[in-house]
């Protein structure tokens, strides 16, 4: 290529001018990237410089505040993840953008359009190929859920390749590859971008941008320090754009070694969940480091040191041995995700600081509120927390200054042992520094100070000792002067080229029957065999059991109650619920009094059912809405809905009226043998329901949306349009119920329908849906309402009081939501 | 990472302190009582006041009950069983002989608390969802008031009606009862350790797991104390109706949550306003005084119920600030 070509080269990209502040912090100011055909585009940048926030803006997943986006030559006014697919815009999520309750397969088809993929067998081979691609060693009916760190980068990758995009986003993608997994990435990249794809590259490692990328940019602070070609740029020179001034003096001064003094800290062969016989001892003013590539037992160390997950072994801090729950008692642990673990989002700083330490502010009965005023402030002034008050609610801080909190929680709490993990993940600069003197300080008054980082640079700076970890064992203990970034890399990357690093088994008791068991069926066999049971036995207690007529009217029971259960069952899958069904197919009930009675025609009857289809409709359209525009919780939607129909239900009849045609309820009531018309109909929707949950995009769309909101989105889900539908959706089926009680009721009666609220999430219970969504049957719900029906049942042919109802659907209940969820938890 | 993606999710959601939940509540109830004073002065009559007081009060403890639960994020369905077993144990057991009134309470405790430990272990130990959970024990609850009552009310005892129905100096002795109830568990929560490490794990449970508290244990707690304010409730009402239905828990269930969720706390746990809960269901009484004196009937009533609720939400859940900011630039946009 020309030089005059390369200059002119068309641009695939150009974000100019974008703005975006976060609670008026701004995270990224005035920034111009111009992305062209054909390069390898290195993002360069310390954590919290706004590399991640850039590509949210170019991929449509962070709207910003000012600025233009042009792609392909035309300004976009609004880019969202959609929008972003149709031009071509593939990104690599740090975080891969994968549902967890899908299968590989189902992964794929989520993101991928078909016409990409292709139909019926030639599907299949497309995705396996694409797996082969990467290099990837995962099954396609394997659940996300049980692949690797590392495999679940292959499938977010191989999702990305797929596309062949116009433009690709790699987020710091070599962070959890092995060796052998980073060659065949950039191998990929070059053939991309040899073939036109323009790639931008987030990574903070120097030596990548070196052997990958034409053009660099640099980010600090959310600002362009520096645009170059990557040849024309020293190393020196990139590190200077990257941290700014600050470069020599964040550290702290290490200790002289015969400063050290004795040991606090003795860890001798602990092994638990990811590691294995890691021991390292600590000397007072000494701060351990550990090291390795994301994921190789790091954290795990740093949990069972902080009693959070068990060992074996021994660990003695100061003088005494420790267990667990002692350790989880008197260590302080600050977490890689302080919004997860680390801190109360909606308390304020005060109470958050204060939390451990409550008991030093306990004056006679009652806490003594001026001891713990002056106590957490001269802790937070200590560590220059740059709040408004101590009052202000802790998410209103910026990360530095929410991380600073939770070190004052812990060094108010006078801890034994401080175990921080990625403690700079997310803060800014200057924070840094602070934190950084903070944990020499705790270091240096004799409490053993652990800490695990990602960043090389950062070990090397903080650290006296570090150890490097891979696959749970540890490497290689570096020591001094001998700490060094480049030390501990190579220490780290030369292990894993041998091991393979990424071929982490999935499971290998992935069997035909283990996967059955743990699958989502299990529960239906069991409520197969349940009521099967159950019949066998009433029947021996009574002949006349399996008479037709009784047959038939369990069956038309449970059409009514199934259609409804199926429509909870939608709205659970996404992690919804529906409180409203029950009020709402009473209230159908009561419109078709007054259209489908004797006297009516049959044009007034179809009005009636128009009219029952708006309704309902309109019901769940409303319901969706309250949750996802005005942000109301699913109960607290669906109660006011609740609440709401049934007022409605009282004005138009304020007591039972208007009897059902003959015509209409006979219409219902058709059978064919003993078996009703619409039992056999509720059979074959909820069959093509559950085909539609499986194989059919829209019932991916519900399971993703209910699995992992965030992952939905960013794989360009319309989260909000799939939930309201999920509502609408079900409503329709309260609809299709309400018809069948119309014909079983005969006559139009407020006080009707309201239980099926309740009944109607007992179904779903028993049948195995997971109330935390993503997972779940549409058969399983079918064969709880019927259990149900027949529970209910059977109590008349034995003869047992209404007493015994009641406590058969509690025991039933509570019976299946124990042994349910304790199933899924050892699944786990 | 990114720090700035992470701080944005929560951060939508405005911060709310103690008072803005309490503020809200008392300024609907004084505009509640001023619309009524203009309206339908028959619903601040003293006669409806007095009268109305007394269900307040039992509204307000077994909410001050439910917000305990909603403050660790769960819900109590069994509200409504919980209260009905009460109400027919002490009618039932003691019938028209005060010297049972005391045992008959104790044996209701006694029954209340076992609710709530097994509520406990199945949410807090099992980790169950909280709807299923108190779904399956509402039902069993159900179970033993019929088993208890065969469905039948009956007659309250004089001396539960005196010490619950009746009025010193004026004052309804329920009224007293919830005021030191409310006071008592507002210095409990906010006052003493305990209190608090049970606000900060309902607020994020690994958190307080990682800073080393029993989470379990006060998860459980929640739902062990919300039961005995759901007995104290219950007595009151058992002593204030004269001949208290087999099912007069239901109504509690909705009406609980709503005060809750007036009084600015969460659905999804953390702070609990328990004055404002208080004051909430002291409001939705009213309200309930207040439409039927305007001449609605139950239809109209719980319509306005429903609207109150939805209005109460979105006050806490939309943020009217940004909403109106966005109305002004377009208004502004308009003008230009």
């Amino acid at each position: 290529m020309s030089e005059d070509t390369a200059v002119i080269a068309e641009s695939t990209m150009v974000l100019s001018g974008i703005s975006k502040n976060y609670d008026g912090v701004a995270a990224l100011t005035d920034v111009t990237l111009d992305i062209r055909r054909g390069e390898v585009h290195a993002l360069l940048g310390e954590n919290g410089a706004g590399k991640s926030t850039l590509m949210g803006v170019a991929s449509g997943e962070v709207t910003p505040d000012g600025g233009t986006i042009t792609g392909a030559g035309q300004v976009i006014d609004r880019l969202t993840p959609a929008v972003a697919a149709q031009l071509g815009i593939a990104i690599v999520h740090q975080h891969p953008a994968v549902l967890p309750d899908l299968t590989v397969s189902e992964n794929i088809r989520v993101a991928v359009p078909a016409s990409v993929l292709g139909d019926g067998s030639e599907q299949t081979r497309t995705m396996q190929r694409m797996l082969a691609d990467v290099g990837s060693s995962a099954h396609l009916e394997d659940r996300v859920v049980g692949l690797s760190v590392a495999q679940r980068h292959l499938l977010e990758l191989a999702k990305a390749l797929a596309l062949e995009p116009r433009l690709l986003i790699l987020d710091e993608p070599t962070a959890p590859l092995g060796a052998d997994s980073v060659d065949m990435l950039f191998e990929r990249v070059r053939r991309a971008a040899a073939s036109g794809t323009a790639v931008v590259y987030i990574t903070h490692r120097l030596a990548e941008v070196r052997e990958l990328a034409d053009r660099v940019t640099v980010l600090r602070d959310g600002k362009v320090r520096g645009v170059a070609e990557v040849d024309a740029i020293t190393d020196d020179e990139l590190l200077a754009l990257i941290v700014g001034r600050q470069f020599e003096s964040t550290f702290p001064p290490k200790p002289p070694q015969e400063e050290l003094g004795d040991e606090v800290l003795v860890v001798d062969g602990i092994s638990g969940a990811g590691f294995s016989d890691v021991s390292f001892t600590a000397r007072a003013g000494e701060i351990i480091g550990i090291s390795g590539i994301v994921g190789n037992g790091q954290s795990e160390v740093l949990r069972a040191l902080s009693g959070l997950g068990s060992f074996s072994g021994s660990i003695v801090v100061g003088r005494d041995s420790r267990s667990s729950r002692n350790l989880r008692k008197q260590s302080a642990y600050l977490p890689a995700d302080r919004h997860a673990e680390g801190l109360m989002m909606s308390l304020s700083v005060r109470e958050n600081a204060a939390l451990s330490a409550l008991d030093r502010f306990r004056g006679r009965v009652l806490l003594d509120r001026g001891r713990e005023d002056s106590l957490v402030g001269a802790e937070l002034d200590a560590l220059e927390v740059k709040t408004a008050s101590p009052e202000t609610v802790v998410s209103a801080l910026s990360g530095g200054n929410q991380q600073k909190v939770v070190l004052a929680r812990a060094l108010l709490a006078r801890p034994a042992i401080v175990l921080a993990d990625e403690p700079t993940q997310g803060v800014d600069v200057g924070a840094r520094a602070e934190i950084y003197r903070i944990l020499r300080e705790v270091s240096a008054s004799g409490v053993p100070v652990v800490v695990a980082s990602s960043d090389a640079k950062e070990l090397e700076g903080l650290c006296d000792r570090v150890l490097v970890m891979s696959r749970g064992a540890v490497l290689d203990v570096v020591e001094g002067v001998d700490v060094t970034e480049q030390r501990l890399i190579h220490s780290a990357v030369s292990a894993t080229v041998r091991q393979g690093g990424v071929a982490r088994a999935v499971s290998s008791a992935s069997t035909r029957l283990g996967r059955f068991l743990t699958g989502d069926y299990a529960p239906v066999v069991i409520l197969a065999l349940v009521m099967l049971l159950l019949g066998a036995f009433v029947l021996s207690q009574n002949s006349r059991y399996l008479a037709p007529f009784n047959l038939t009217s369990v069956m038309t029971s449970c059409a009514a109650l199934g259609f409804i259960a199926l429509g909870q069952t939608i709205v659970l899958m996404t992690g919804g619920i529906d409180l409203s069904v029950g009020p709402l197919a009473g209230f159908l009930v009561v419109i078709g009094s007054f259209f489908l009675t004797a006297e009516k025609s049959a044009a007034v009857m179809v009005l009636g059912l128009l009219v029952m289809l708006a309704a309902a409709v309109g019901t769940g359209a409303a319901n969706g809405s309250l949750i996802r525009f005005a942000k109301f919780t699913p109960v607290a939607a669906t109660l006011a809905s609740y609440i709401g129909i049934q007022g409605l239900s009282y004005l138009l009849r304020d007591s039972p009226g208007g009897n059902i045609a003959i015509s209409v309820t006979r219409l219902v009531k058709t059978k064919v043998g003993p078996v009703p018309v619409v039992f056999l109909l509720l059979v074959v929707v909820a069959v093509a329901l559950e085909y539609g949950l499986r194989r059919r995009l829209p019932g991916l769309r519900l399971r993703a949306l209910g699995s992992n909101e965030d992952a939905s989105r960013r794989v360009g889900v319309n989260v909000d349009r799939t939930a309201v539908l999920a509502y609408v959706a079900a409503s329709f089926f309260v609809f299709l119920g309400a018809i069948v009680l119309l014909g079983q009721l005969g006559i139009g009666d407020p006080a009707q329908g309201v239980g099926y609220t309740l009944s109607s999430i007992t179904a779903v219970v028993l049948g195995g849906t997971s109330l935390l969504g993503g997972r779940g049957t549409f058969i399983g719900t079918l064969l709880g309402a019927g259990l149900i029906v027949q529970v209910f049942n059977a109590m008349v042919f034995l003869d047992l009081s209404q007493t015994w109802q009641y406590f058969f659907q509690g025991a039933l209940i509570v019976a299946a939501a124990v042994i349910y969820s304790q199933v899924r938890r050892a699944r786990a | 990472m990114d720090p700035k993606n992470e701080t944005a999710a929560p951060s939508r959601r405005a911060p709310r302190s103690l008072s803005r939940g309490l503020l809200t509540v008392v300024a609907a109830l004084a505009l509640l009582v001023a619309a009524g004073f203009v309206l339908a002065p028959s619903s601040v009559s003293s006669g409806a006041v007095q009268s109305m007081l007394p269900f307040a009060a039992v509204l307000a403890i077994v909410a001050l009950g439910q917000t305990l639960v909603v403050m660790q994020g769960g819900i109590d369905l069994s509200v409504a069983g919980s209260v009905s077993l009460v109400i027919v144990i002490v009618t039932h057991q003691a019938y028209g002989d005060d010297s049972k009134v005391l045992p008959a309470a104790l044996l209701a405790l006694g029954v209340s608390l076992l609710t709530g430990l097994g509520n406990g272990l199945l949410i807090g130990r099992l980790g169950l969802n909280p709807i299923v959970a108190t779904l399956g024990t509402n039902a069993l609850l159900y179970a033993a008031v019929l088993g208890v009552s065969g469905g039948t009310p009956r007659q309250t005892t004089d001396l539960l009606a005196r010490l619950a129905g009746d009025s010193t100096l004026g004052v309804p002795h329920a009224l007293v009862v919830a005021v030191v109830a409310t006071a008592v568990v507002t210095v409990v929560v906010k006052k003493t350790a305990s209190g608090r490490r049970f606000e900060a794990v309902g607020a994020n449970g690994s958190a307080a797991w990682a800073a080393g508290l029993r989470v379990q244990g006060f998860k459980a707690g929640g739902y062990v104390f919300a039961q005995v304010f759901y007995w104290l409730g219950a007595l009151l009402l058992a002593g204030i109706l004269n001949k208290p239905t087999a099912y007069q828990g239901d109504s509690y269930l909705l009406a609980s949550v709503a005060a809750v969720v007036l009084g600015g706390t969460s659905l999804l746990g953390g702070r609990g306003n328990l004055v404002a809960t208080a004051v909430a269901a002291l409001f939705l009484t009213q309200l309930d005084q207040f439409v039927l004196a305007l001449g609605f009937d139950f239809a109209g009533k719980t319509l306005v119920q429903s609207a109150a609720f939805a209005i109460g939400v979105a006050l806490y859940t939309i943020n009217w600030s940004r909403l109106r900011r966005r109305s002004d630039r377009r208004a502004a946009t308009v003008a230009a």
